[in-house]
């Protein structure tokens, strides 16, 4: 419950404005962006509906509109608003919008293993083979290999990454669906769902560095290439 | 309550608009002007003049004044450096500390001399009430605009500069975004936008997503060290190389070049060939005279618009947008009018770029309609705005951990954990930076914050919660909590470009010093202004009667001699700095010229009367 500071009447933790006297709450400790935003705890998210109600609420809080109110109302339309713009920069993101659900749900954050070294063993077999084409291709740019080639083969290495991530989407889509419809399914159940959400955005993390190593391989490709060119100029 | 108004506080030019009866309008001097140069001059004997009075002297005493100060508000000496071997005015500062700048005798920071700009634009604005016949005219509060891509230091620089100008300050808010609530006024309800302003000394790209009257600001990037200042330096360079060398470097001679090309630039923008011309004078001895094209012209420039377009793929990157899903390009700043970065705007979206309202007042506008959002409560218009740079605190190793990242719809909250390191201990500095970068040797240092009272614990034992609240105006205030205890904890914050709270206290009790002396520097411009246009209408009378042949007329005997001789005398007495004399003398004249002018109205009447009963009857 969260208690008016203006006339003392009680409210709900989801209301905005006290229900007596309609001044703005102060923002108790609140941690659930959904209800926040009027929502229900699911993961697929009419974006239009999503940004009606942020626009909404930011008519309602915005501290322009308190600009003659008092120092506790104030404080409060800050606060309301920066929690409100928070919460809708988290939940139009689809992979954000997991991760809050799962940290609501008490499982521990899967950012906090993002950078551990440890590989997902469902990813192994590709993890290790594109460590070796990339060192491959390292030496052979540093021994000047024809760059085209070398762009080549690094396209070859991430064809069967980007379709896995591919394959991560649909998933992560598939059981983003699979929680919606399981709203009063036993818990137990909803638990396997989430566990299983939680293990995809760890791969699909991991994946994302793959993608990214291969990235900055490319560039450093298109550098040799064009220091490559600039060479030929001078000469 | 006084007055509200909206304030553009430019690189060059300043300006000041209101709301009327629900339609912002700019507020302009007699002779039609809105523009105020950003200009600071201080006279021998410590008057201030500001804007076109501040932009002649510009030219006989260089030293004395000051231009183009946005560039250095909430900046240190070590980022100055360099231009500032190009200006006419000292400048100088501790290195990591605010930069000063040396006229006549005097110091200032720059917002102080920004002050000394809005204040000129507080007593135009109050003249034009008074004139309306308000009664209450004084204007107390105003909203100033600021390039998007201003960071907190910079922002702070301007709020203080509104506080020392006597205005309380509403809102800081962004120029682009400003520019887009003005547009938005009559325009499509809806769609995505970008703002393409590039003005005297800075640039800024905005994209926004408007519906329903929510303007909401999708991403923003920009360079608040590029603009037309930077065109007409390249301008300047190449004059100079071509006429003499280096050692030919006066002020007065830069200054004499600076006028031309900036003649010329504006001329490029209409024509394809242009002069750039400098007559001979104690300046520029022989003169000097060139040819120049369009084409040439955009050749020495293109590498600065060039610069302009990385922003925009960066701002567009960021809002997840293709360039094509930009439904309207609007152009905001002086220096869109050159035909040049048109063609690189249009090229860039692949639309024609709007710019029907004038590109020099539509942010002015557009902050005179916020300043009206928040004092009347008005509601069917909001700006959402985003911080434009990344919030960040230094952590082990000098690596920034970002707490607010950049383009976070403001206002925008962070909170970060912080404990002790070794028993007992009671104080925990902490570092804040804004920038992209992953060290904090290369990101902006905000300030040093020491959090003080921690109760004594075993170490790692004390759970710190320091929040980091940027507000509507994008400036960072930081709160502390120690979460075990429930302790406030309190922060000593020393701003790293900034003036502290005491520093701008201290200015305020000076300038309520100098008031009466910059009151008195007001009349003595205002009696100045008044004898200059006694002289002008006189001589214009004279020369009138003269080409009409009816001087014999109309004058008596000794009449013209009596009032050269007036003229002459009040000319002699008007670059002093006596008031009354000038008044004397000036009522002197008016006196001098009274039959004149009561003959020469006769005269008038009866002929407008005589040429009605021709036609008429």
């Amino acid at each position: 419950m969260l208690e008016c500071r203006n006339c003392g009447a009680g409210a709900p933790v989801d209301e905005h404005f006290c229900p007596q006297c309609s001044r703005i709450l102060a923002l108790g400790r609140h941690g659930d962006y959904f209800s926040f935003l009027g929502l229900p705890r699911k993961l697929v998210v009419d974006g239009n509906e999503l940004e009606r109600r942020f626009r909404d609420l930011s008519r309602k809080f915005h501290p322009d509109y308190f600009y003659n109110a008092s120092p506790t109302e104030r404080l409060a339309s800050l606060e309301r608003s920066s929690y409100l713009n928070d919460a809708f920069r988290t939940l139009r993101n689809p992979v954000s919008r997991i991760e809050h659900l799962l940290a609501i749900e008490g499982l521990p954050s899967a950012k906090s293993e993002e950078g551990t070294a440890k590989v997902p063993p469902s990813l192994l077999e590709e993890v290790f083979a594109l460590n070796e084409e990339l060192d491959d291709i390292r030496e052979l740019r540093e021994s000047g290999t024809d760059p085209d080639a070398l762009r080549a083969r690094l396209e070859r290495a991430r064809a069967p990454i980007e379709a896995k991530r591919e394959e991560h989407e649909r998933q992560l889509q598939e059981l983003s669906e699979r929680w919606d419809s399981q709203e009063h399914a036993p818990a137990p159940e909803k638990r396997a769902t989430l566990d299983t959400l939680r293990e995809r955005l760890l791969e699909r993390n991991y994946i994302n560095n793959l993608l990214a190593s291969i990235e900055r391989e490319l560039t450093a490709v298109a550098h040799s290439t064009s220091s490559g060119r600039s060479g030929h100029a001078h000469g | 309550m006084g007055k509200v108004v909206g304030i553009d506080l430019g690189t060059t030019n300043s300006l000041v608009a209101y709301v009327e009866d629900g339609r912002p309008v700019v507020i302009r001097d007699e002779s039609g002007d809105a523009l105020v140069p950003s200009v600071v001059s201080i006279g021998e004997d410590g008057t201030i003049f500001v804007g076109r009075e501040a932009q002649r002297r510009l030219l006989t005493t260089p030293s004395s004044s000051v231009y183009s100060v946005k560039r250095f508000m909430g900046r240190g000496i070590e980022d100055v450096r360099e231009e500032a071997g190009w200006l006419p005015f000292r400048v100088s500062g501790e290195p990591g500390g605010v930069v000063r700048i040396g006229v006549a005798d005097r110091e200032f920071t720059p917002p102080e001399i920004s002050a000394f700009v809005l204040r000129e634009l507080k007593h135009r604005a109050e003249e034009h009430f008074r004139k309306q016949g308000e009664f209450d005219f004084e204007v107390d509060r105003a909203v100033i605009t600021v390039p998007a891509y201003f960071n907190d230091a910079q922002r702070t620089a301007t709020r203080d500069a509104g506080r020392l100008a006597g205005l309380e300050v509403l809102r800081i808010i962004n120029e682009p975004t400003a520019a887009s609530l003005a547009y938005g006024l009559d325009k499509r309800n809806r769609g995505t936008i970008a703002v393409y302003d590039l003005g005297g000394g800075t640039f800024d790209i905005s994209i926004l997503k408007v519906e329903d009257g929510v303007f909401q600001v999708l991403s923003t990037n920009g360079d608040t060290h590029l603009g037309g200042d930077d065109i007409d330096r390249l301008l300047v360079e190449a004059v100079l190389a071509d006429i003499a060398g280096p050692n030919e470097q006066h002020a007065t001679t830069v200054e004499v070049i600076r006028r031309a090309v900036i003649q010329a630039k504006w001329d490029l923008s209409d024509v394809e060939e242009t002069e750039i011309r400098i007559d001979p004078s104690p300046a520029a001895r022989a003169g000097y005279r060139t040819r120049i094209t369009r084409a040439e012209f955009e050749r020495v420039i293109r590498p600065l618009v060039d610069r302009t377009l990385e922003p925009c793929r960066q701002a567009l990157a960021d809002a997840g947008l293709e360039p094509k899903d930009i439904d309207e390009a609007v152009l905001v700043g002086g220096s869109t009018r050159i035909p040049l970065v048109r063609r690189l705007v249009q090229e860039l979206f692949g639309r024609t770029p709007h710019s029907e309202l004038n590109p020099d007042e539509v942010v002015a506008l557009g902050a005179a309609i916020q300043a009206d959002i928040l004092v009347s409560g008005r509601r069917e218009m909001l700006l959402l705005d985003v911080t434009p740079l990344s919030l960040g605190i230094e952590t082990m190793g000098g690596v920034v951990s970002k707490i607010i990242l950049r383009n976070s719809t403001i206002p925008a909250s962070g909170r970060e954990m912080f404990t002790t390191g070794v028993d007992n201990q009671t104080g925990v500095d902490i570092h804040v930076l804004q920038g992209e970068r992953e060290l904090a040797a290369d990101c902006r240092s905000l300030a040093h914050l020491h959090l003080k009272g921690i109760p004594p614990m075993v170490a790692g034992l004390p759970r710190i919660e320091v929040r980091f609240q940027i507000d509507a105006n994008g400036i960072l205030s930081v709160s502390a909590r120690e979460l075990r205890t429930g302790i406030e904890q309190a922060i000593e914050v020393k701003p790293s470009y900034g003036l502290t709270d005491q520093e701008v206290e201290r200015m305020l009790i000076e300038s309520f010093e100098h008031a009466e002396a910059d009151f008195e520097a007001r009349l003595l411009i205002d009696a100045r202004n008044e004898a200059e246009s006694v002289i002008q209408a006189t001589e214009k009378v004279l020369r009138r009667s003269e080409t009409d042949g009816v001087a014999s007329e109309l004058l008596e005997p000794g009449e013209r001699e009596r009032i050269d001789a007036a003229v002459a005398e009040l000319k002699a007495v008007m670059a002093g700095t006596d008031r009354s004399v000038i008044q004397e003398k000036t009522h002197a004249l008016n006196h001098a010229t009274q039959h004149l002018a009561e003959v020469t109205m006769n005269r008038t009447v009866r002929e407008a009367l005589a040429g009605r009963n021709v036609k008429d009857v």
